[in-house]
C-alpha cells in the first residue's frame, strides 16, 4: 500500500477512504473562498454499489491501494453472483453482479475477462470500451415510411435486447459500447 | 464553428448587460493595471511573476490576481462609486471545472456604502443579466428563481444548520480540531483551524447553498477577511460575504477596511504566514496604504467572477465550456 498526497489523487486510482477502498471516478480542485487547496473526488465503493463524494485537504495523505486484475474465463452467472475461472489454476472466483453492473449482461461464457481483485477477493471486472455480440434473433423489419433512425428490438446472443437498424439480421455479429450498452455499428 | 459558441454568445450578453447595468446606476467604467510592482500578500494565492525590462535594468513584477488594490487607489483619489471587468490571474492552482489559472473579474465599489448595500446590487445585478439575456432568448432551462430578496444564512448559523457545529466552536481552535477530528477529517500537526473549517464547509455546507435561489453567507470569521472591517456588534467577525447559486460560489464581498495601519499590520501577518509556508515575503503596496489614509467615508466592494456567471446563465459544468481556449486548450493539458 502506498501513500501518496491527496494533491496527487488521479481517475481510475484505487484509494483507501473510511477504511474502505473505492474506485476514484472523477477528480476536481477547489479552492473556496481565499483559502484552502482541496480536492474533490467521486469515489465508486468496489465492495458495495454505492457511489460518495468527498473533499481532502490536498496536502493530507490518503492511502493508495494496490488492486491487481487477472486474466479469467468467464463461466455462466449463478444467482446473483458471475462465476469466473482462472484458466491455469482451474480455480474459481465468483463477482457479485452490483459490482459489475448492468454490463454483466454484455458478457459471453467462455470469455477472457480482466478479474480486479483486492485483498485476494474479486471486487468487479475490467470490461473492454467495445464487446462484440452476435445477434440471436432479429425479427425482420419493415423500414416503411420511416425516415431517419429507424430502430428495432434484437435480442443478443447473452439474451440483452438492445435497439438496432432495421438492417440487422440474425447471426449478425454486432459492435456494442460497453459504457452505454448501446448498438456502435455491424462488426 | 467553435464547439463553445453558444456559451460564448451568453458571455457577450452577459457582459453587456453588467457594464449596462452600472452605467445607469452612476458608477464609472475603470481600467487599471494587469502588470503591477506589488501583489497580493495573501497567502493562499500564487500570482504569476514577471519583470520589467528597461534598458539594463530589470524590475519584478507581478500580474494581478484581482484589481482590488488599484481601484482602491482611485476611490482615494475620489473617484465615486467605480466598477471594472478585466482578467485576473492566478498561478499554480489546478485547472479544474471551476479554476482557469486566467479568468475575468467584474469589481466593483461603492462609496458611503457596506456589504449589505453590496447585497442589494448583486440581488439587483442578478436580475438585471437574467432580464437582459431573456430578452436575448439566450436562456434555456434557466431553472433558478433570481426574485429578492435572497436566501440569506451567517456562517456560523450554517454550521450549526448544515454540520451540527456550535458557534462556540468557531471560536476555540483545540476545540475546533477535536470534533473535526470526531467527525472523520483527517487532523495532522500541521493542519490549520482555515484547511479544515474550509474542509467541512465544501463537504457539509455547500452542497446546501444557493439549491433553488441564492444563498447569501455572511459575516465570516475576522481573520478570514484581510480586507475586510470587523463588525462593530461583534469584532470576532468581518463584514464579508459571499453569494452561492447551485453550490458554486459567485462573489466575494467585504465592507472595505480603510484603516491604513489595521490594513499594514495585515500584509505584515500575511507576509509572516508565507515565511511560514517557506515563501518569499511580498513587497507591501506603501502607496495603497497611503491612499487607504484618506479615505474617510465608508466602502462596500465585490469581486465576483464573471467565467460562473457565464456557466450560470448558459447551462455548463465547467468552466473551460465558457471559454474560447481554456489553459487546458492552450497549455494541452491533461484533462
Amino acid at each position: 500500500m502506498a501513500t501518496i498526497k491527496a494533491g496527487s489523487i488521479r481517475k481510475g486510482m484505487y484509494i483507501l477512504f473510511k477504511n474502505a477502498p473505492y474506485l476514484v471516478t472523477k477528480t476536481d480542485f477547489l479552492s473556496p473562498g481565499k483559502g484552502s487547496a482541496l480536492m474533490r473526488v467521486k469515489l465508486k465503493s468496489v465492495l458495495s454499489s454505492g457511489t460518495t463524494d468527498f473533499s481532502f485537504k490536498s496536502n493530507e495523505t490518503v492511502e493508495e491501494v494496490d488492486v491487481s486484475s487477472m486474466q479469467m474465463q468467464y463461466l455462466y452467472l449463478d444467482g446473483d453472483e458471475l462465476v469466473f475461472m482462472n484458466p491455469d489454476t482451474f480455480e474459481q472466483q465468483s463477482v457479485p453482479i452490483d459490482l459489475v453492473g448492468e454490463q454483466h449482461k454484455l458478457l459471453i461464457e467462455e470469455q477472457q475477462i480482466y478479474v480486479l481483485m483486492y485483498e485476494d477477493k474479486p471486487i468487479g471486472v475490467r470490461l473492454p470500451e467495445k464487446m462484440r455480440l452476435k445477434v440471436a434473433l432479429a425479427e425482420d423489419a419493415d423500414g416503411g415510411n420511416t425516415v431517419g433512425q429507424a430502430r428495432k428490438t434484437v435480442e443478443l446472443e447473452t439474451g440483452l435486447k438492445i435497439l438496432a437498424p432495421l438492417f440487422v439480421k440474425t447471426g449478425d455479429t454486432l459492435i456494442i459500447d460497453v459504457a452505454t450498452m448501446s448498438y456502435l455499428s455491424r462488426g | 464553428m467553435q464547439k463553445n459558441w453558444s456559451a460564448l454568445l451568453v458571455r457577450e450578453a452577459v457582459i453587456d448587460a453588467i457594464r449596462l447595468f452600472f452605467k445607469s446606476n452612476g458608477f464609472h467604467e475603470v481600467e487599471t493595471p494587469l502588470l503591477v510592482e506589488c501583489a497580493d500578500p495573501e497567502p493562499s494565492i500564487e500570482p504569476f511573476s514577471t519583470s520589467l525590462i528597461q534598458a539594463s535594468d530589470s524590475y519584478r513584477g507581478y500580474l494581478t490576481t484581482s484589481p482590488e488594490f488599484s481601484m482602491k487607489k482611485l476611490l482615494a483619489q475620489g473617484s465615486g462609486h467605480i466598477f471594472q471587468i478585466c482578467k485576473s490571474f492566478r498561478n499554480a492552482e489546478p485547472v479544474s471545472s471551476r479554476h482557469n489559472p486566467e479568468f475575468t473579474i467584474l469589481e466593483w465599489y461603492r462609496v458611503d456604502a457596506n456589504y449589505n448595500d453590496i447585497m442589494d446590487d448583486c440581488e439587483k445585478l442578478l436580475k438585471f443579466i437574467f432580464d437582459y439575456l431573456e430578452g436575448k432568448k439566450l436562456l434555456a432551462d434557466f431553472r433558478f428563481d433570481l426574485s429578492s430578496p435572497w436566501e440569506k444564512i451567517s456562517v456560523a448559523e450554517a454550521f450549526q444548520k448544515y454540520a451540527g457545529i456550535e458557534e462556540l466552536l468557531l471560536h476555540d481552535e483545540e476545540k475546533f480540531k477535536s470534533m473535526a477530528s470526531k467527525k472523520g477529517y483527517a487532523v495532522e500537526s500541521e493542519t490549520s483551524f482555515q484547511e479544515l473549517f474550509d474542509q467541512i464547509l465544501v463537504n457539509e455546507i455547500e452542497s446546501n447553498l444557493g439549491k433553488t435561489r441564492p444563498t447569501i453567507l455572511y459575516d465570516y470569521l475576522a481573520p478570514q477577511a484581510a480586507l475586510a472591517k470587523k463588525k462593530s456588534s461583534d469584532p470576532r467577525y468581518a463584514e464579508r460575504f459571499e453569494f452561492y447559486i447551485n453550490g458554486v460560489e459567485l462573489g466575494n464581498a467585504f465592507s472595505e477596511l480603510t484603516d491604513s495601519k489595521e490594513q499594514l499590520a495585515r500584509f505584515q501577518d500575511q507576509n509572516r504566514a508565507r515565511l511560514l509556508q517557506g515563501r518569499p515575503e511580498m513587497k507591501i503596496d506603501d502607496d495603497l496604504i497611503k491612499a487607504l489614509s484618506k479615505i474617510n467615508q465608508e466602502m462596500g466592494g465585490i469581486a465576483v467572477g464573471v467565467d460562473r456567471l457565464v456557466m450560470l446563465f448558459s447551462g455548463k459544468e465547467d468552466i473551460g465550456e465558457t471559454l474560447a481556449f481554456s489553459a487546458r486548450d492552450v497549455f494541452s493539458l491533461d484533462q
